[in-house]
Order: structure tokens, then C-alpha cells, then sequence
């Protein structure tokens, strides 16, 4: 500031005069000047905190769970891992958090595939012990149907949970009768079992109901069904579907929406006449 | 459609209305109708065809809206491609020969004589050709020089082959026919382009589809298709590769497209196999022809094949059986498989013509062909020593048309239903102690 009132004609101060200052002044400083190098390092690993310190977490138990030639049954679970160490082969499925499970009851084979992957490890089941992998390419494939055959209900009305009327197909000459022994086949499929269709009165008149079996024996609407009883109100019956590309609607809307702003508006200014200098734009 | 529109407008921009006022040169050549015949005129010029009864022309009509509304309001479907069709509506449609820009007309004069130099060497080549032949019934030949004049004279034929493409692939006129569709398949140019179409998008899936869903080890070792194959059930429907088609829908026979892109007339083999008929006994899968037809004809021209329209006699081996999955199967692959018939090597199927399958005698010596079971495709091909050329591929589950077609087809077991067979977990093996509880 001083500078500026003693030099008076030019307004920025010239460099030759702010060097000379800068000197004379450079004795009463007390801070250390800012452009020199210091001498200080700054940290580039973080010291303090939980940094350096614990590793010792609970291990998670990854790895291999079934041996080579082990028998495993569809869902077991082969290795877990973190990453892809190991990509399911024949008759294995990845999960979501990359582990291999078993698709096929059989036996675990641990195998390299080099022509399509060489950098990869997969881990397949055979149906027999004796079977290698991984197959040749241009072989047809080894594949078991798992399933058996039955004879359908005459009507499906008449289906009910009684297991004498519901017989395996004996009948059948595809069916093969050790394998209808040697397996329990549920009388009923599974969402048969566990759903219930009652009838209600509501409104004067009559609903059917779908009632879900929830863990403890409580028979009660499933989540989704209650979810989607705002879909299924009369309110939401009456709404139009809304149709892309429909422009006369479009227009009808826009022109009741217009109409409706403007009767607003002239609401708002309580019957007085617009174009004052007062008024909101 | 107004004729004094600039020449060159940009077609995408076509919809912007502002374009139609932007001052523009004309030229006195741009209002003279197409005269020579270089440039062939469209089949219905802009100026004659809008008639007052029919609003919107099929043959101008070029913008998504206007063909719906062609659609609703004639009942007519757009004639050739968008592109043709903009170009159409567009441009006042002067020949080339007449387009008044100077570099456009030396690049055709450039063009024109790089072709007439391809046209001196296809005739040479063709000379020397026909040369080299005539050489072969000449004095005492080893087996070795014959060898040598056989490989030389493939080598010419390619690149006689090659020269004749190379004569028209730069030609103006022929890009625009094809992209037309109007180009004559009997023309090595037309093939050629139509080839380089399908490999570039179509056969990739194709492929795709063929190897994800393991047609390809499953039904055949392998295949390389150089015919592109198309299904349509019921004349309309026509099915991507690998889509899934209704009972209803395929139980009648399909019409097939089998376009080959090389030349001459063949006769091919049509085989549809199903890999994945369940077998509960062997707890496996088994195949199943559902059709097979031999001795079927076959052109880059001649490609529709209606399977319902073969001939039982000299054709058809086993008729069209329909698609039915029973319920709860998992989907069945229904594969196509076009086999080229070989000229040469098939007289040991006592044939009466030259790569003709005589399809009496194979009944009586050979009845396993006949039999829809147990079809294996392998067997067959190296037995009468056929060539995969085209596959194609559609699926099947079970609907609710299943069990009526299966009736309608005399086929038994239309109300089994398969499940799935329960597996024993393992054992609970208890740990030692009670440490774990």
C-alpha cells in the first residue's frame, strides 16, 4: 500500500522495485520463504488407523469341497472361490458368487480344455466313474434325461391330494419299473400343495382369493398379490391405458390442461382484470 | 411430388419440409425424362402412377408413417427398398449417362474402361481354358502331368471366376439393382454380392445359434453352410434361427428357401432331425427324423421348396411328422440339414440318372433310412456320401395345441407328462462330538 502511494504515476509497481523491497524486507521475516524447497516429506503410506493393523479376519473357507471322483448330487456345492480359479465344465453350474456346483448326480473331474480355453481350469461331473473329460469336440454329447413318464389325470378338475388316484405310469411302455420304485415321486406338483383358492364376499360380491401357505402353517395372501391390489382396484380399472402415439389424447389432455391453469390463474387474481403494472408475470 | 427438387439432397433429410425452400441451381438437363437406356427407368415413374382414387404410392412411399398408413388405408404393402424408394420420390431420376457432374462422369469413363480390359482378359482366359482341355486326349499323358494339368486348371477356373466379379463390382448400375433386388442370380456379380450380404450378418447367427445350442457336435460333427436356408411355416411366418415355433403353427409342413450362391442346377438332400426325444428305459436322448426327402432340385434361381409339394415317389422318404413335445420336456431342437447330393460317387445306389437316389431301392435294401427312430445323420451322410451345405434350425415345447396335433398325427402319448426324476441326496454325515451343536 505504501508502495503504491510513495510511486505514485505507474499503478502496478515495477519488478526491479519489488525485488529491492523483497531484500530489504527478507530480515524481519519470520515465516520461511514460499518458494524455496523444504525439507519436510510427507506421508505416502497411511500410518495411523486400521491401516497396518488387523489381517486377522475370519477366514472364509474357500476352496474345494469335493474330491476328484467324489459322487456329488445335483446343488452340491464343488469349490468356492473368489473370482473365476475354476469355470464349471459338464454337467456344473456357476452361482452368484462364482462357486461350482454340481447340475448332474455323478462323479467330480478336475480337467483342463486346452483347445477353446488353454488358461483355464474347469471342474465337470461324469455320469460314470470311468468317463474322462473333457470330450471330444465333435462328439455328441453325454446327456441323461432324468425324468420319467406319467400318466396325465383323465380331467384336471377332478385332481385332488389322494395318493390312491394318482397311480405311476404302469401302463406306459417307455416307463421303466425299477426306476418308478427306486424314486418318491410327490403326489401333488409343489404350487398345488401349498396355494388355496377360497371365495370371499367384498362389495356385494364375490372374490376368489389365492391364499399361499407361509412358513408356521399361516395361509395368507402372498407379498406379490398384496402388491398388486392397487392395480386391481376399481380406481385403477378406470383409467384409460395409456397409448403411445396416441395424439388425439394428447392433444384433448393438453388442451383440458391449458384450460384448466387458465381457470386457475383467474382464480388467483380473484376476478381482477391482468395487465397491471403490479401483477406477476 | 414436386420435380424441381435439388439433385443431390441428402435422402435422410428428406422429412425436413425447410429443405424444399432453399434456393437451389437448376440445371435444363434435370426436367428431361430418362431416355437412354443405360439407366433402366423404375417400373412406374413418379409423375404417372399417383392416381386420385389411391392416395399414397407404393412406389414413394418411403418414411415408417406413410407405409403404415399405405398399409391401412389401400391395403398395399411398399414396393422395394426404403432406400429405392426415397431415391424415387427424391431425385428427378436422370440416368447416369446424363448427370451433370464432371468427376462423377470421368469416374465412369475410368470405370468403363477397366471393365472392357477384365472383358479381353475373361475371353483370354477362357481361350487358354479351353486350350489346356482340348490337350488331354492328346498322345501319352503320366500321371503326374495329368495331375499337373488338372491343378492348373483349377487354378484358371478360379481365376476366370474371379475376373468376372472383378468385371462388375464396381459398376454403379449393378450396386444399385442389387440393392434393389432386382438382381439376376444367374450372374456371378449378383451371387457374389448376395453371398457377401448373407456372411456378413445372417450366417454369423446363423452360426451362433448352431454351435450355442449344440447342434453341432449333437446332430453332426460339424458343418460349414455355404447355402442360407429359410423357414416359413403356414407361407407367412417366417422363423429366426433356433426360434421357438407353436405346435399349431408347424404342423404342417414348412416351405423352405435354400439358396445356393455357386452355379448350376444340383440335387440336395433335406433331412429335419430331432436330437432330443426322451428315452425313459435307456434315461437318455434319442433322434428322430421328422422329415427326409431326397433327389430335390435345386439353382441359385430355383430356391422355394414346399415339402408338402414333393413328390412321394421319387422324392420323399419319410412324409413330415409335427413337432410334439410332450409336457414337461425340456425344448426339442428340430434341425435342418441341406445335403448336396454327389454327381459322381452315388451309382452304388443303383441310380437311374447321374446323382439321383433311387429311393424304391433304398426301401427295400436299406429300410433303416426309412425308419423315423434312431436316426442317425451321421450314418447317413457318409453312407451315400452326401455333403452338408446348409443348416438351419427352429425349437419346440410343449403348448397347448401339443396334445390335439398329436391326436390329429396318430401320434400315441399325447397325455403323458414327464417329471423329473427324484435324485438321493447324500447321507447327513455327523460330525464327531457333540463340539459342533
Amino acid at each position: 500500500m505504501a508502495l503504491s502511494h510513495l510511486h505514485r504515476s505507474p499503478r502496478v509497481p515495477s519488478i526491479a522495485a519489488l525485488s529491492a523491497l523483497e531484500s530489504a524486507l527478507s530480515s524481519f521475516r519470520i515465516s520461511p520463504q514460499a518458494d524455496l524447497p523444504s525439507n519436510r516429506r510427507h506421508a505416502s503410506h497411511q500410518a495411523q488407523g486400521r491401516a497396518n493393523g488387523p489381517k486377522d479376519t475370519a477366514g472364509k473357507r474357500l476352496g474345494s469341497k469335493k474330491a476328484d471322483g467324489q459322487y456329488v448330487v445335483p446343488g452340491n456345492i464343488l469349490f468356492k472361490q473368489r473370482g473365476t480359479l475354476w469355470y464349471p465344465g459338464d454337467g456344473c453350474f456357476m452361482g452368484r458368487d462364482h462357486t461350482i456346483h454340481a447340475a448332474v448326480p455323478g462323479y467330480v473331474k478336475f480337467y483342463r480344455d486346452p483347445i477353446p480355453h488353454p488358461k483355464r481350469k474347469f471342474i465337470g461331473v461324469v455320469f460314470e466313474r470311468a468317463n474322462v473329460l473333457p470330450q471330444p469336440h465333435n462328439a455328441v454329447r453325454r446327456r441323461r434325461l432324468g425324468m420319467l413318464a406319467y400318466q396325465m389325470p383323465a380331467t384336471t378338475a377332478s385332481t385332488t391330494g389322494d395318493l390312491s388316484t394318482f397311480t405311476p405310469s404302469s401302463p406306459l411302455p417307455q416307463s421303466d419299473d425299477a426306476a418308478v420304485v427306486a424314486t418318491i415321486i410327490r403326489e401333488q406338483p409343489q404350487e398345488e400343495r401349498l396355494t388355496k383358492t377360497i371365495k370371499t364376499k367384498r362389495d356385494g360380491r364375490w372374490v376368489e382369493t389365492t391364499l399361499t401357505r407361509r412358513p408356521g402353517y399361516q395361509w395368507r395372501t402372498a407379498n406379490w398379490e398384496i402388491g398388486m391390489a392397487a392395480e386391481r382396484s376399481r380406481a385403477a380399472q378406470s383409467v384409460k391405458a395409456f397409448k403411445p402415439g396416441d395424439r388425439f389424447a394428447a392433444w384433448r389432455k393438453r388442451n383440458a390442461r391449458i384450460a384448466r391453469n387458465a381457470e386457475m390463474r383467474a382464480m388467483k387474481r380473484g376476478g381482477k382484470k391482468q395487465g397491471g403494472g403490479k401483477g406477476k408475470k | 411430388m414436386s420435380l424441381n427438387r435439388p439433385l443431390g439432397q441428402c435422402i435422410r433429410h428428406t422429412r425436413h419440409e425447410r429443405l424444399l425452400h432453399v434456393p437451389y441451381r437448376t440445371f435444363a438437363t434435370t426436367t428431361e425424362p430418362p431416355s437412354t437406356p443405360e439407366a433402366s427407368p423404375p417400373p412406374t415413374p413418379p409423375s404417372s402412377d399417383a392416381t386420385p382414387t389411391h392416395r399414397y404410392n407404393p412406389n414413394l412411399v418411403h418414411t415408417p408413417r406413410m407405409e403404415k398408413k399405405l398399409l391401412a388405408a389401400q391395403n398395399q404393402y411398399p414396393i422395394g427398398s426404403r432406400r429405392r424408394r426415397a431415391a424415387l420420390a427424391t431425385s428427378t431420376n436422370i440416368p447416369f449417362s446424363q448427370l451433370p457432374y464432371q468427376c462423377f462422369q470421368e469416374a465412369r469413363k475410368v470405370l468403363r474402361h477397366d471393365r472392357t480390359e477384365k472383358v479381353k482378359e475373361i475371353e483370354g482366359m477362357r481361350q487358354r481354358i479351353t486350350r489346356l482341355e482340348a490337350r488331354a486326349g492328346e498322345g501319352v499323358e503320366s500321371e503326374a502331368e495329368r495331375k499337373q494339368r488338372e491343378h492348373r486348371l483349377r487354378g484358371m477356373r478360379k481365376r476366370l471366376d474371379d475376373w468376372k466379379i472383378l468385371a462388375d463390382v464396381n459398376d454403379p448400375l449393378v450396386k444399385k439393382k442389387f440393392e434393389d433386388g432386382m438382381g439376376d442370380m444367374n450372374k456371378p456379380i449378383y451371387r457374389h454380392l448376395s453371398d457377401l450380404q448373407w456372411r456378413s450378418y445372417k450366417r454369423r447367427v446363423l452360426m451362433q445359434r448352431i454351435t450355442q445350442m449344440n447342434v453341432v457336435p449333437d446332430v453332426l460333427q460339424s458343418i460349414d453352410p455355404t447355402y442360407s436356408t429359410e423357414i416359413r411355416f403356414s407361407d407367412f411366418h417366417k422363423v429366426p434361427h433356433g426360434e421357438f415355433v407353436h405346435s399349431l403353427f408347424s404342423e404342417k409342413p414348412p416351405v423352405l428357401t435354400i439358396q445356393p450362391y455357386n452355379q448350376g442346377e444340383r440335387l440336395v438332400t433335406i433331412s429335419i432331425v430331432n436330437p432330443d426325444v426322451p428315452n425313459v428305459g435307456r434315461d437318455a436322448f434319442d433322434y428322430r427324423c421328422h422329415f427326409l426327402a431326397c433327389n430335390v432340385k435345386v439353382s441359385p434361381t430355383n430356391t422355394t421348396i414346399d415339402l408338402a409339394k414333393l413328390d412321394p415317389e421319387t422324392q420323399i422318404l419319410q412324409e413330415w411328422l409335427p413337432p410334439h413335445v410332450q409336457k414337461g420336456l425340456p425344448y426339442q431342437r428340430h434341425a435342418i440339414f441341406t445335403l448336396e447330393q454327389d454327381p459322381a460317387t452315388l451309382n452304388t445306389v443303383s441310380a437311374s440318372s447321374a446323382g439321383t437316389l433311387d429311393l424304391s431301392a433304398m426301401k427295400t435294401h436299406e429300410p433303416k433310412w426309412a425308419e423315423r427312430d434312431n436316426f442317425i445323420l451321421r450314418s447317413f451322410v457318409d453312407k451315400l456320401r452326401l455333403k452338408p451345405v446348409g443348416v438351419d434350425l427352429f425349437r419346440a415345447k410343449f403348448d397347448d395345441g401339443t396334445s390335439e396335433v398329436m391326436q390329429r398325427a396318430g401320434v400315441m402319448g399325447g397325455d403323458v407328462e414327464f417329471r423329473r426324476k427324484r435324485v438321493e441326496p447324500l447321507p447327513y454325515q455327523r460330525l464327531k462330538g457333540s463340539r459342533f451343536r
